[in-house]
């Protein structure tokens, strides 16, 4: 019993990571331009369907694969952010986010026009293989979506600490008005921004992808990250990762304890009762105004 | 004065306008059917979670409409198939459903796919009497549902009764688990299972669900393997068993795997690669490479049409059914109806398509025409037959 509890909490571990990722791509945007980017989800099933053209269409080696991946999806973000949300940068803020939305449905449709709505397999180079270490069953592939997210992080962290770059961006995200006065082209860094964020999109997506199996559906991914964000608190880089972690994990013990009904509401239902509790989420700041 | 005149003359040239302009009269005696066509109605998945099947079967109808039209059409009439995508999600079934019927006015609503999709619009079809003819869904529900609905082969619950009787009686298994679906389509099997394996004296050893386009098992991997049984049987579709297989080879577990036609697909292999090695499944019409009269015209007609498309189980299907179809229309006649062509079917007894099976429609209460299933296993990376044809002698779940 203990035995496949801890597997559980392995492979949750794993799908957490992921989850964790996207969910920091939703939030760095958030922090930076106050915008909710629901076409984040969309990012990670792109980059699932870029990995699938480079290896397979065009047969290139894997790691070559992972890195040009990231890489267009990035120049992804920042298309995006030039296209959709610049022009409209003036609008509400609401009205930007439908316009994500919108994105969203058309970058959905596209792969579905390209790569047709059946499902695909994407192989990897994390072998499926069972391991068994003491009482822990698990296979390298969920050792590698872990370690491979947790180094990014570790390395976005190190960025924002201590790289020039790292620092405008914290410091737009503080105030844009002060780092404009500081020589920050707030501009540059919004594109950035967001090329990060679907750079991190699509590192999950190559992880993620060879797991679930790949169809333009697969952005659905989306809502859960975002639901791990709000977990962690909104506006929260470690909320997002501890959020989108948490998820992973709670989510296999509950279909492991409960049914697979309950395992579809879980997520929610911790959701709920996190908020209840502490309305801006585990890390999430309360805001609060002088007066 | 004069301008409340002419408001009004305006008014009622109007209202003249618009009842001048009323549709023309019927111009056959049945709603679809006209002098030169016969108008056919499909409500299928294309681009949801069993996107497969819906746009094989969607080929497949297409393949023998397109050759019949070509040779004139049956009693002179041309067929024409409209179909819609569900997205396997009941409400917009249901909706697509009312447009196939009020707007495009079709004669009969053929290959509808998916169990809980075709559910959905079930009583809809009945309060509107379209006869719903072979739709995509072996549910034994539509071979009990009374007039307006004609099933064609073995249902999802004599292909488990055929799975238990295998398990028990030739590889005496007795712990047998039941990973299913959760809905109309997964209870159908995992019910009529259950209900055999009393007659052995047996249950389920574990039974584990999982909901409709889920993509993740290891919950259920975990059940399974904690359970220790023997034989899983699958009541699934095509992307389901590959990733449930994979995630209990994860955990160390190798049970055999063994679950109805809707797994009997490229897809789950393609999917599973190693991992459905050895799988089981139950085939009610041949594979797509197997020899005769009729699978040569299929060839050739899915080679004529959708040279595209990979010959599969999931096109076989579709086109058997529009064969079924066209027999049907042959033996109604030129005076078409919507009885009349359920009466037609009704009357079809030991008819050999060309491929060594027959069809008859079924006695005993239940409308459907053809009971017999095959095993097939997965050996070397393709679906093989396993044995030869049986025909179910008893039913399952009524």
């Amino acid at each position: 019993m203990v035995e496949i509890l801890a597997s559980q909490v392995v492979s949750g571990l794993a799908t957490g990571c992921v989850y964790a990722l996207v969910a920091l791509g939703f939030v760095l945007i958030f922090k930076a331009t106050d915008v909710v980017n629901f076409a984040q989800g969309e990012f990670v099933m792109a980059s699932g369907f870029i990995s699938y053209t480079l290896l397979i269409w065009y047969g290139l080696p894997y790691w070559l694969v992972f890195f040009v991946t990231i890489l267009l999806s990035g120049v992804m973000g920042v298309v995006l952010e030039r296209v959709v949300v610049r022009p409209i940068m003036s609008a509400p803020i609401f009205s930007i986010v439908i316009a994500t939305i919108g994105a969203s449905t058309v970058m959905r449709s596209a792969a579905g026009i390209v790569y047709g709505y059946d499902v695909l397999p994407l192989p990897t180079i994390f072998s499926k293989d069972p391991i068994r270490l003491g009482i822990l069953n698990f296979t390298i592939m969920d050792v590698g979506v872990i370690g491979c997210s947790l180094a990014i992080m570790l390395a976005l962290y190190l960025f924002f600490k201590w790289t020039k770059t790292g620092m405008a961006m914290r410091a737009t995200a503080q105030s844009q008005t002060a780092a404009q006065l500081m020589g920050v082209s707030v501009k540059q860094i919004f594109s950035l921004t967001w090329a990060i964020s679907a750079g991190i999109g699509g590192i999950a997506g190559v992880l993620i992808a060879p797991i679930i199996y790949l169809d333009p559906n697969l952005g659905i991914i989306g809502v859960k990250a975002f639901a791990g964000a709000i977990l962690g608190g909104f506006g929260s880089i470690p909320g997002a990762i501890v959020g989108g972690m948490l998820l992973g994990v709670l989510e296999n013990l509950s279909g492991y304890f409960f049914n697979a009904g309950i395992k579809q509401v879980s997520t929610y239902i911790l959701l709920i009762l996190v908020l209840i509790v502490r309305p801006s989420g585990l890390f999430g700041a309360v805001a609060m105004k002088k007066v | 004065m004069k301008r409340f005149h002419r408001s009004y003359a305006v008014l009622a040239a109007f209202i003249a306008l618009i009842c001048a302009s009323r549709p023309p009269a019927a111009w056959a005696a049945e709603v679809g059917v006209t002098d030169k066509e016969i108008i056919v109605g499909a409500g299928v998945d294309l681009t949801g979670a069993v996107a497969n099947w819906g746009v094989n079967i969607k080929a497949g109808m297409e393949a023998v409409f397109n050759r019949v039209n070509e040779a004139g059409g049956v009693h002179g009439r041309k067929i024409k198939l409209i179909t819609y995508d569900h997205v396997y999600q009941p409400p917009k079934a249901v909706a697509n459903a009312k447009r196939l019927v009020e707007r495009d006015k079709v004669f009969i609503m053929m290959g509808h796919l998916g169990t809980p999709t075709t559910k959905a619009v079930k009583e809809y079809l009945e309060e509107k009497q379209v006869p719903n003819i072979f739709p995509a869904t072996l549910a034994s529900l539509w071979t009990t549902s009374g007039k307006w609905h004609v099933g064609d082969l073995a249902t999802y619950a004599d292909q488990t009764w055929l799975i238990i009787d295998y398990l028990v009686k030739e590889r005496q298994f007795t712990k047998i688990a039941s990973f299913y679906q959760d809905d109309e389509y997964g209870l159908d099997g995992h019910l009529a299972g259950k209900a055999r394996l009393k007659h052995y004296g047996l249950d389920y050893i574990a039974e584990v669900d999982y909901k409709r386009a889920d993509i993740d098992f290891s919950s259920q991997a975990a059940k399974l393997k904690e359970s220790g049984a023997e034989a899983v049987i699958l009541q699934a579709v095509y992307r389901e068993p590959p990733r449930l297989a994979e995630q209990c080879h994860a955990v160390g577990y190798e049970p055999l795997f063994i679950g109805p036609s809707p797994i009997v697909v490229e897809k789950t292999i393609e999917l599973g690669g190693r991992h459905v090695e050895g799988m089981i499944g139950v085939e009610v019409y041949p594979l797509p490479t197997d020899p005769g009269p009729f699978l040569d015209q299929y060839r050739a007609d899915m080679q004529k049409y959708f040279p595209n498309l990979a010959l599969d189980t999931t096109n076989v299907y579709g086109y058997q059914k529009a064969a079924l179809f066209v027999e049907a229309l042959q033996r109604t006649g030129r005076d078409l109806t919507r009885d009349a062509l359920l009466n037609a079917i009704a009357g079809i007894k030991d008819w050999d398509p060309g491929w060594g099976l027959k069809y008859s429609y079924g006695g005993d209460d239940r409308r459907v025409m053809s009971r017999s299933a095959r095993l097939v296993m997965v050996k070397d990376g393709k679906w093989a037959r396993m044995g030869e044809w049986m025909e179910l002698a008893e039913g399952g779940r009524r």
